[in-house]
């Protein structure tokens, strides 16, 4: 890879071996590679090229702690030198250090280096860490090394759209069609309809929609992907004011698939027709409906925007409920829920639900109707927490219908409802075992379990679909390989309830004591409570940390794409994956975790702020013969804990230990809890979580301009719309931060001045001093 | 809020694989989802549903005790949604071939993995996620037949695909499946005008010639 041609620096017996150690290490032949440069070291020590080579050699045969002290050497000795720079970049790409690979390999370009590659790989660093002022110039330098590719000046045209350089973008792009223009073959129309479309999308982008709807009329034959053509299309013509125009296009896009509710909302929006009376919106919806008669949502979208006070609301719920509730449609309650939010609409509803339940399902002659009516009051009333009546109806139901799995799930729900989590666990299994075929009965039994802290039950079950490995006793690795990120999740929370049960469990043993002559037998329960809340701690942590690996994939995922989608034509689609990858740490499960983290981190931080040296769990005199046999079976009973929840083969720390001993051991873990975190400023900007936590954290860290900041940012989310609710949530923060300030010995007097003003200034009832009386709600 | 159909972006991926992980036994690393989605754009959809309704219409109705007061809360912490309020219950994953061994070079495509959610069937979803994806293949990747395999032992799919779609049964493959279960392997010929989705059973067509809001 990295070549060489013949060049005035292999001047001596050192170059020329090193030459040869090149060569072999390029053809992968490391140990001989590496004999070679070590020669050269044995007689000059300093030899940088043989050093990084070194260091490189001694990274792929395994001895990976032996190889960066190498490279870092040979960038000491030869900074400037782009073998050495190249090298380095090799290095810390395998290692996945994007940042120092980047710097490297931009080095060994800029110090001369004739191996143009190395532009491309350079490339794709940069954009991996987001570098793409000088992703510019990479992709640029490549391209006038190979401009006879498209995908290179695809690359380049990229570059300057992550720069919001749209005009250099739409001038590459165009210039390239121009070029490729009469050489075009079938085999490149999709990459041409692709690119052709990227460049229209910039053009709007960059706010000319007449110029991009004049573009995309030209460009008409070139596209393939009719449903862009027309997506853009329309948009560009609503926001030109062609609404009448527009509106053919959404009529043409509802014939492409009717069943999207967007095109509907645009249609009309096109028709001008929201602000029309209802009764002749729902002509239109009725129009609307006879062309689409299998679509849900001209059915459904009148009943958002007929009040219930109308008869018409009535009428229309009517048309669109009883024909599921007939039909057997499971999910008619859930469909209908979003109307609740309007308490009107739900007890029209209800009554439409009631009395259809006691007249036509009741005097029907199918059962099946009145079933799925009772199923559906089921949800109704449970929606309502009337779990008394919810009960009944799933109850009546069930008696009816024992071999119907939905009615199961529905049961269990309520019993979760009711606190019962054991027996709603059990509920469910029954339903499972009715169709054992069926994954999703199963993964609902499986999540009921882990509510119940049953994990090895819960993995139990889900293994009957998973790959089971030669010798696994269960499919846990499996669920790791394949990314199952729910089931780690409700893992590493049932794992953290257990410890906490574990906990309170000891604290009343200790509070209780001994009884008399009972000491040896409360010690040992003692030390089975105190192991078992280090065992659960440490795979709750375990747990929790596998989804952040799993995201750290995700993340380095991208990379490939880098090059892959320049070859493939998929410019839009590439855009939006880099931004998408931007905001990965703020999607659901992600922020679920970093809430579970963050609460094992706090509780760790804090018990180590109170601990009063605790007591080692004492070691019980025991004869040689019995402590050799409670030795033994604790060892089996660990080892058989171990094989049910290993998470990929031969894992050195199975059970979290380690990883939790590290954490308890940390002089600094709330702010290993801030790195975490870190990523939310930006991409959890707008989540609840971030700022509570990061609250937290600058509160504990002394840094309170960062918390006030953290407090005002809170403050504006639970105020959407510039709403003015005061919140105890804030009011408790606001006096909390003001008296930890004042009370800090360490504090700068400056700063805690700055923090009393800045609270005032933004929150003016603290200055009256009654501001928990005022921030209730 | 009923259910949309509309195509996947890389937005979905996730919950796309939650959905397949919940329902099939056949599963794939979020890399396989990415791949698809910057390989062949346009191949793959997914059916949403949302657990709110935002911005009704008829806001003068709903005065303030009648509304649920909204708190303001974080999306919930479970991979089905996509955005807040907003969760995939379907999707279908459809590629073009790629094989560079494969026999047959008429590009054609195929479905990678299809699964509607338990309590989301009857509504018909699977049958209208297949019909976008068959439809947007032959159209943007001119797919001249499209082909999958299902379970021997799979009835509902199997329905599906032979009764409401015509698709053919082309050959049985011996345990294809890990568990060693056979497959039906099936096969489509696909003509973009026989395609458009809402023309499926279809009874009044909107031909596009009159106002539409003639006459209301």
């Amino acid at each position: 890879m990295v070549v060489k041609k013949a060049a005035p620096i292999f001047a001596n017996k050192e170059d020329s071996n090193f030459r040869e150690a090149l060569k072999l290490y390029d053809a992968k032949q490391y140990k001989k590679a590496l004999k070679l440069v070590e020669t050269n070291l044995k007689k000059n020590a300093n030899h940088a090229e043989s050093l990084a080579l070194k260091g490189c050699a001694n990274y792929q045969l395994g001895h990976k702690d032996e190889a960066e002290p190498y490279i870092l050497k040979a960038v000491g000795k030869g900074p400037d030198n782009y073998l050495v720079n190249h090298l380095a970049g090799i290095y810390y790409r395998s290692v996945e250090n994007y940042p120092e690979a980047a710097k490297w390999l931009k080095a060994a370009n800029d110090n001369g280096s004739p191996n143009k590659p190395i532009l491309r790989d350079l490339s794709f660093m940069q954009t991996q860490i987001r570098d793409y002022k000088n992703l510019k110039d990479s992709r640029q330098q490549f391209l006038e090394h190979q401009p006879g590719y498209r995908a290179n000046w695809t690359a380049v045209a990229i570059a300057h759209h992550l720069n919001k350089d749209y005009a250099s973008a739409v001038s590459t792009l165009t210039k390239i069609e121009g070029i490729i223009k009469d050489h075009l073959t079938d085999a490149d129309a999709y990459e041409q309809s692709e690119c052709v479309l990227y460049k229209n999308s910039i053009i709007a982008e960059a706010g000319d929609y007449a110029q991009a709807l004049k573009v995309l009329d030209e460009d008409e034959d070139q596209i393939r992907d009719q449903l862009s053509f027309l997506e853009y299309k329309a948009k560009y013509l609503m926001l030109l004011g062609s609404k009448k125009e527009a509106s053919l296009i959404y009529r043409t896009l509802l014939k492409r698939n009717p069943d999207n509710m967007h095109y509907y909302n645009l249609l009309e929006a096109s028709l001008e027709t929201l602000d029309k009376p209802i009764e002749f919106r729902l002509k239109l919806y009725e129009r609307l409906a006879s062309f689409y008669p299998r679509s849900d949502p001209p059915k459904f979208l009148p009943l958002t925007f007929v009040p219930a006070s109308s008869p018409l609301f009535e009428a229309k719920a009517r048309e669109y409920i009883i024909p599921q509730l007939t039909k057997g449609v499971p999910a008619t309650f859930v469909n209908v829920k979003p109307l609740y939010k309007d308490q009107k609409k739900l007890k029209v509803i209800e009554s439409i639900v009631v009395d259809f339940y006691n007249k036509e399902a009741s005097e029907s002659s199918n059962p099946t109707i009145k079933l799925w009516t009772t199923y559906f009051l089921a949800q109704h009333y449970l929606y309502l927490n009337n779990l008394t009546k919810a009960s009944e109806h799933i109850d009546a139901a069930l008696k009816h219908s024992p071999t119907l799995v939905e009615l199961y799930i529905i049961k269990a729900r309520i019993l979760k409802h009711e606190g019962k989590i054991l027996e709603a666990s059990e509920v469910m299994d029954q339903g499972r075992k009715l169709d054992l075929q069926d994954r999703f009965i199963n993964s609902k039994t499986t999540k009921y379990l882990l509510r119940a802290n049953k994990v090895n039950e819960a993995i139990d079950c889900i293994s009957l679909f998973t790959k089971l490995d030669e010798d696994a006793v269960n499919g846990c690795k499996d669920l790791h390989v394949m990314q199952c990120n729910w089931v780690l999740v409700e893992s590493a929370e049932a794992y953290s309830r257990m410890y906490k049960d574990f906990e309170v469990k000891l604290e009343e043993l200790r509070k209780a004591g001994p009884a008399e002559g009972e000491e040896e037998s409360f010690k040992e329960l003692e030390n089975d409570l105190i192991e078992n809340i280090e065992i659960y701690k440490g795979l709750s942590l375990k747990r929790f940390q596998a989804v952040v690996k799993i995201f750290k994939i995700f993340f380095n995922d991208q990379y490939d794409f880098h090059s892959y989608c320049m070859r493939r034509g998929t410019p839009r689609d590439y855009v939006e994956t880099l931004k998408w990858e931007d905001k990965i740490h703020a999607t659901p499960i992600y922020t679920r975790v970093l809430k579970g983290l963050s609460e094992f981190y706090f509780d760790i931080h804090e018990s180590l702020a109170t601990k009063k040296t605790e007591e080692e769990p004492v070691v019980i005199k025991k004869n040689n013969k019995k402590l050799k046999k409670l030795q033994a079976q604790a060892t089996k009973k660990r080892a058989e804990l171990i094989s049910k929840v290993e998470s990929e083969k031969e894992d050195a720390d199975p059970l979290g230990a380690k990883l939790l001993q590290d954490l308890t051991n940390d002089k600094d873990i709330i702010e290993r809890l801030f790195e975490l975190f870190k990523p939310l400023i930006q991409e959890g900007s707008g989540l609840i979580l971030t700022w509570e936590t990061l609250y937290r954290i600058y509160l504990i860290q002394g840094k309170y301009v960062l918390a006030l900041q953290a407090i005002k940012s809170l403050n504006k989310i639970l105020n959407p719309y510039g709403s003015e609710n005061k919140f105890k949530t804030i009011g408790k923060k606001v006096v909390e931060l003001s008296e930890t300030s004042k009370n800090d010995d360490n504090a700068n007097a400056a700063i805690v001045k700055v923090i009393e003003k800045g609270l005032i200034s933004a929150f003016p009832d603290f200055e009256n001093g009654n501001i928990l009386e005022v921030y209730t709600q | 809020m009923g259910i949309t159909i509309r195509q996947a972006t890389i937005n979905d991926i996730q919950a796309m694989q939650n959905a397949n992980l919940h329902n099939l036994p056949e599963n794939y690393q979020l890399k396989y989802y990415m791949y698809h989605i910057l390989s062949w754009p346009q191949a793959s959809f997914v059916a949403t549903t949302y657990d709110e309704v935002e911005g009704f219409g008829d806001e003068e109705e709903q005065d303030e005790d009648n509304l649920k007061q909204p708190i303001a809360c974080d999306p919930k912490g479970d991979s089905a949604y996509i955005s807040k309020g907003e969760k995939i219950v379907g999707y279908v994953l459809g590629k073009m071939e790629d094989d560079p061994e494969a026999e047959d070079k008429t590009p054609h495509g195929h479905i990678t993995s299809l699964s509607v959610m338990r309590t989301y069937r009857r509504m018909g979803l699977a049958e209208k996620l297949m019909r976008q994806s068959l439809y947007a293949m032959c159209e943007s990747f001119g797919a001249q037949y499209v082909s999958l395999h299902v379970r021997k032992s799979n009835r509902a799919a199997l329905h599906l695909y032979r009764d409401s779609l015509a698709f053919k049964v082309t050959t049985i493959e011996k345990s294809y499946y890990q568990d060693g279960e056979d497959a039906y392997a099936m096969k489509l010929e696909l003509k973009l005008e026989e395609l458009v989705p809402s023309k499926a059973r279809q009874v009044i067509e909107d031909d596009l010639s009159k106002d539409l809001l003639e006459g209301l």
